[in-house]
This record gives structure tokens, C-alpha cells and sequence, in this order.
């Protein structure tokens, strides 16, 4: 519990044995700063990953979206256009930066900025692994939760600032929306907690096991629906269709983004594919088992942590085709059932699944369906 | 070495959105050096090595508060909120007049010492000892106690957040005569 | 519960440094690379799809906002001071006191749904009000 990535790292012996060593050559302890360069470098690492998992995302949705609509798709950049990601990179640098005249410039780049800020700061804390966490905090969901709500102050301000029509009912529409979905979402988190009896993410993944039976999402009933509540939640938190009314092509333009070019427009884009990623991490973790791999002793190695980053990576990448899938299926909501559907649905339902789990807790000692079924 | 870091900046944030925000000609700016002045203060909370407030100051202030602000701000509607400054003794544009920031010295001269005398009676049963003591999460602490010693507190409060939330639900219910499918 | 410093929220601190550094440099790489053309009046019009923009965007706006603003903050509330009590719920089940918690936490999100109740039954979370809906509320 309470693993950092540099405890993981200074809990090898040969890794010790070289700190030490270090120590005694330069007759200082260098136990703090090498702490402070894990973390710098894993946080590195960590932002390069997901930055480059948000650039394909863009990918992937164009891909996948032709797949399900019979077309190519992007295939001119590199093999089955894989490159796409870099010319769209390059794209958007090499675009003019403009801002409209009457928009408060203040405020106008400023939003991007905490979109950026509410994405990038939950990486802390998600697990890819029991050992490449950055930092398993005791308050690891709660964290996560709270620090992602920036992303509606970004999307308010940015529609706000444009001083466009367009921009500011997607700002007003999105920020009311990312907000009211926290709600049932937040419930949903909070029964698991209540399963597992921890909010960080050690704790949450820890309780559970490698294979289905062990996982969140079969442990009772209401853990089963609570899933589908967190998924939808997410989606709408996450402006991801059928609830991208904050964004919707075909009656705002570009909803809250409608002003932004170049790089500002490109951050915006990347906040938001990178959140998707993030909050499909975050339903894999607590729901559909995590980064757990089979056997205990495997798992501590280094070739374990791999096997675990793998089986989360995968896991996040279905739930991603997920998202995609669903945007491709279900046609757009209107503004009236978006709330509807959040707090005469959704919210009721997560108190529902909140109540159940806690009556299970204490009705059969914690134990999970399976079991109950098949052993005594 | 790393919570002297996390103090100064947390409190340099905190310190300078504060003043930011109050000379800030236009309201939605305040309104966003406000944010960054909670989250500097939730910054502090770290240092102190509560968690679990921190997190909580961030998810009510940051993603709740904020919001309804600007959701405020824009319900007054209208271009009147841009630079709408008035000027301290003339010189610095602030939200407000001599008067204003006297009353506001004064009110925080009175809680600042009252908060004094408050303090120093508690202060003076506790030992101070130089040695940083080992972080301990208040998670924990904070469920059993909500559950044990404070169960009447933590019951209330969803009693008073009931009648806060019924209050509100009034207050801002149109009014028969406006409602036309607005 | 193992002693720690307050070390663990260092990579927090970084991570937030990086978004910072990620933002400012990808903005300066924008700038050192994009072409800035002459700002014309056409160019920095708001976009309104080629209609001419006829005043500001920044008017009066539904109040409904505000309620569901005012509503997410009681629920974000609550949520906060269930966190705690649900992180030591299985710990104190498994020590035997479960009924006595289950009591204090049904009681205290029956006080939640309560609220729930009152505004849908008084039509607060619709977002489109009809006459209908405040009919019932002169009742």
C-alpha cells in the first residue's frame, strides 16, 4: 500500500547497493535526489506515453470510424496512414494563431491551459502497474476526481472568452454537463471504495484478481450496474458522443473550440483525447480487475510489471474502442434529456447500486457472488 | 527540502492570486484568480499533511464553487461585468472604494486577532518539537472519527445540506408569470 | 499503516510542473513556427458562419444554469463526507460494528435522496419547465 515508483525501484537490492555506493563516493546520502529523478523520469515517460496514446487516439477514431462506415480512412502517411498523428502534429504548429478581436485575450489562453492542467495532473496517481505508479496516494480516486474537474472550468472559460455565440452555449452546455454527470459518477467511485474499504488505487486494484470472477464488476449486482453508470458518466464527462452536445458539429460548429487555431485548438484536442484515455484507465481499475496479473511473486519482477502494464494497456485500449464504437452507434441527446438522464437516471440508479453494495458488505462479510456460489 | 519548495510556491500562489484578484478590473478575471488562490491553498493543506482536506478543497472550491460563480457572474449577463473597476483612493483600480477595503481592513484586523487569542490558548498545552513527524494519511482518522465521536456532526450536516439544497431550489425557481418556455 | 514522508506528493507536484512546461513549450514551438499573416478585419471576425456578428455573446443567461450549479454543489458535498466513511467501512465490518455503520450511512443517504425527491417533485431537474410542471407547484 502507499507504493511510490521509487520505492518500488529502491526496494531491489542491486538498486540500493548502487545508491549506496554513490552515497559513499561523493560522501553525501543521494537517496532524495535519486528519488527525485525516478519520479521526474517516470512522470516524463508517463506524459510522452499518454501524450502519444492521445495523438493515436486521433487515429483511431478516424480508423475505426471508417471500418464501421466502409470506408478507408486515413491510409496516405506512412503504413495504413500510422503516421497520420505526426502530420497532424505538424499541422497544427504550423498554424496562425488567431483570436478574435472582441475576445478577452486573458482568459482566451487560459483555458487550454487548465484543460492541459486537469488531464496531465491525474497521471499521478493511475496505475499501470503495483510498481509503475507514480504515486499510490491514500486519496488516489478522490484526487483524481477532484483535480479532473478543472477541465470544466477549461471548457466554461473557453467558450466563455471566444465572446461567440457558438463558443459560449458549448461552454455553458459543457460546463453544466461536467458537472452534473460528477455526480453519479462520483457515486459509483465511492461503492467501490466502499468494497475494496481504500480510495487509493493500491488498495482498490489490490482487492481485486486477475481473472473475471475476481474483478469489481462481478462482485454483486449493484457492482455490475454501478460499471455502466461510471461508463456513461464518463462519457458525458468526457464530451464523447452521444453527450458531445458541448461540441456538436452540426448545430454549434465547434461548440466551446470554435475560436481556437493552431496549437490552442490542438491542446484542447489533446486534453480531451487523453481524458478519454484516462477515465477508461480509471474504469478499468476499479472495475474490470486493473493491471492484475496471475501470481503474486511474478508480479513484483520486472518482466511482472511489464505482463501488468500490458494487461492494463489492453484492457484501457477495448474500453477505448469502446468509446469510439458507441459515437459511431447512438445518435446525440438532446439538451433536456442530457439532464433528464443524469439526474432522474442516472443519480437515483448510483444511490441505488451505493446502498446495495453497502447492504451486501455487511450482509455476506464482504464476499463476492462467486464465492457464494461455489465455495462455503 | 521538497515541502519548503511546495510551501513557497503554494503560498506565492496563494498570495498573489489574493491580490491579483482583488485589483483585477473585470470579474471573470477575479473570478479565476480566486481558483488559483484555492488551489494554492489546497497546496498549503498539503505541506501541513492534510490530504484529505486538500483533495477536498480542490473538489468543492475548484470544481464546485468556481463554476457557480462564473455561472453567477454570467446571470447577471450583460457586457456591465467587463471593467466594471472602480479605483482605490484613485490610484489602483480594485473592486471597490475606500470605504469598502477600510471596512474589509477592519473586519480582518478584528478576526485576525480574535483568531490570535483563539490560538494562543490552544498553543499553549502543545510541546513544540523541531523533528518533522512521519506523514500519516487522515483518511482513516477522519472515517472512524466522523463514525464514533462526531456521528451527531456528520448526521446534521446532511440535515443542514438538505435545507441548503431546498433553499436553493427556491430561491432560484422562476416565478409563475416568467416561465414562458424560456 | 506504513510511516512515509510527505515525499508522496512529490510526483504530483511534478506532474502539474509538466503540464505546465508541456503548455508553454508547445505554445513557444507554435510561435517560433507559424506563419503570422496580417490580422484583417475578416480574419478576427467571431465566426458565425459568414453572417455579420451582431452584438456580444456575452448576454443574460437561463437561470437554469445556476440551479443545476447550486444542486451539483450540495451532492458534491455529500459525496466528500461519504468518501472517509465508506474508505473505513470494510475495516470496521470486519471488526464487527457493520450494522451499527450500514444505520448511520443509510440514514445519512436517505437524507440525500430526500433532497432528490423534493426537487424532481417540484419539477427542479427538468430542464425545459412547462406551465404544467409549476401548476403542481401552486398546489
Amino acid at each position: 500500500m502507499n507504493t511510490t515508483i521509487a520505492e518500488y525501484f529502491l526496494s531491489f537490492d542491486v538498486f540500493r547497493s548502487f545508491v549506496s555506493r554513490i552515497s559513499l563516493w561523493l560522501g553525501t546520502d543521494v537517496t532524495p535526489f535519486i528519488v527525485f529523478m525516478i519520479f521526474l523520469l517516470g512522470a516524463l515517460v508517463i506524459t510522452l506515453v499518454l501524450a502519444t496514446v492521445g495523438g493515436f487516439g486521433t487515429y483511431a477514431e478516424r480508423k475505426i470510424s471508417a471500418d464501421i462506415q466502409a470506408r478507408i480512412g486515413p491510409n496516405r502517411v506512412g503504413p495504413y496512414g500510422l503516421f497520420q498523428l505526426i502530420a497532424d502534429g505538424i499541422k497544427m504548429v504550423s498554424k496562425e494563431d488567431i483570436a478574435p478581436k472582441t475576445a478577452d485575450l486573458f482568459l482566451f489562453y487560459l483555458a487550454p491551459f487548465l484543460a492541459i492542467f486537469g488531464v496531465f495532473s491525474t497521471f499521478a496517481v493511475i496505475p499501470f502497474g503495483s510498481g509503475i505508479t507514480l504515486t499510490d496516494l491514500n486519496v488516489g480516486v478522490f484526487y483524481l476526481v477532484a483535480i479532473s474537474s478543472l477541465v470544466g472550468v477549461g471548457v466554461f472559460l473557453g467558450g466563455y472568452a471566444s465572446n461567440s455565440k457558438w463558443s459560449m452555449l458549448g461552454g455553458m452546455r459543457g460546463a453544466s454537463q461536467i458537472i452534473s454527470y460528477e455526480i453519479p459518477v462520483t457515486l459509483s467511485i465511492l461503492a467501490m471504495v466502499l468494497l475494496s474499504g481504500g480510495m487509493s488505487f493500491g488498495q482498490i486494484v489490490g482487492s481485486q484478481g486477475a481473472f473475471p470472477h475476481q474483478w469489481f464488476l462481478f462482485h454483486n449486482p449493484f457492482s455490475f450496474i454501478a460499471f455502466f453508470v461510471l461508463f456513461t458518466g464518463a462519457l458525458a464527462e468526457t464530451n464523447r458522443a452521444p453527450f458531445d452536445l458541448p461540441e456538436a458539429e452540426s448545430e454549434l460548429v465547434s461548440g466551446y473550440h470554435t475560436e481556437y487555431t493552431g496549437m490552442r485548438f490542438g491542446l484542447f484536442a489533446l486534453a480531451e483525447y487523453v481524458e478519454v484515455f484516462v477515465v477508461s484507465g480509471v474504469a478499468v481499475s476499479l472495475f474490470l480487475g486493473g493491471y492484475n496479473v496471475p501470481g503474486e511473486e511474478f508480479g513484483h519482477s520486472l518482466a511482472g510489471q511489464g505482463a501488468q502494464a500490458t494487461v492494463f494497456f489492453l484492457k484501457t485500449c477495448a474500453l477505448y474502442y469502446v468509446v469510439i464504437w458507441i459515437r459511431w452507434t447512438f445518435p446525440r441527446l438532446r439538451v433536456d434529456q442530457l439532464m433528464v438522464i443524469c439526474w432522474k437516471y442516472l443519480t437515483p440508479i448510483a444511490i441505488f447500486n451505493l446502498v446495495g453494495c453497502a447492504v451486501w458488505l455487511v450482509v455476506f462479510d464482504g464476499k463476492s457472488m462467486f464465492e457464494l456460489f461455489f465455495h462455503h | 527540502m521538497y515541502v519548503n519548495i511546495l510551501f513557497l510556491t503554494s503560498a506565492l500562489l496563494t498570495v498573489g492570486c489574493a491580490v491579483a484578484m482583488l485589483i483585477a478590473r473585470n470579474i471573470m478575471h477575479s473570478c479565476i484568480f480566486l481558483l488559483g488562490t484555492l488551489i494554492g491553498i489546497a497546496g498549503l493543506y498539503v505541506t501541513l499533511g492534510a490530504d484529505f482536506v486538500a483533495v477536498t478543497q480542490t473538489m468543492v472550491y475548484v470544481g464546485g464553487i468556481v463554476i457557480l460563480m462564473l455561472f453567477a457572474v454570467m446571470l447577471t449577463g450583460g457586457k456591465e461585468f467587463v471593467s466594471r473597476a472602480q479605483k482605490l483612493l484613485g490610484l489602483i483600480p480594485a473592486m471597490g472604494n475606500k470605504w469598502s477595503f477600510g471596512i474589509a481592513f477592519l473586519t480582518s484586523f478584528v478576526f485576525v486577532l480574535s483568531q490570535f487569542v483563539l490560538i494562543k490558548n490552544i498553543v499553549k498545552g502543545v510541546e513544540v518539537t523541531k523533528e518533522a513527524k512521519p506523514f500519516v494519511s487522515t483518511v482513516e482518522e477522519i472515517g472512524e472519527l466522523l463514525l464514533t465521536d462526531h456521528v451527531l456532526a456528520f448526521e446534521l450536516s446532511s440535515v443542514l445540506l438538505l435545507g441548503a439544497l431546498i433553499g436553493a431550489a427556491i430561491i432560484a425557481r422562476p416565478r409563475k408569470e416568467r416561465v414562458a418556455n424560456d | 499503516m506504513p510511516e512515509q514522508t510527505l515525499n508522496v506528493f512529490m510526483p504530483v507536484t511534478i506532474m502539474m510542473a509538466i503540464a505546465v512546461i508541456l503548455f508553454v513549450g508547445a505554445l513557444a514551438a507554435a510561435r517560433l513556427l507559424s506563419p503570422r499573416g496580417k490580422k484583417t478585419d475578416e480574419k478576427v471576425m467571431p465566426y458565425e458562419c459568414g453572417e455579420e456578428p451582431v452584438g456580444t455573446a456575452w448576454s443574460l443567461f437561463n437561470v437554469r444554469f445556476y440551479v443545476v450549479g447550486l444542486i451539483f454543489i450540495i451532492f458534491d458535498v455529500e459525496s466528500v463526507l461519504m468518501f472517509p466513511v465508506a474508505a473505513v467501512f470494510k475495516k470496521l465490518n470486519e471488526a464487527g460494528n457493520g450494522v451499527y455503520v450500514l444505520i448511520i450511512f443509510l440514514s445519512f443517504i436517505s437524507v440525500l435522496l430526500e433532497g432528490i425527491a423534493y426537487c424532481w417533485k417540484k419539477g427542479d431537474l427538468d430542464w425545459v419547465r412547462s406551465f404544467i410542471v409549476n401548476k403542481n407547484i401552486d398546489k
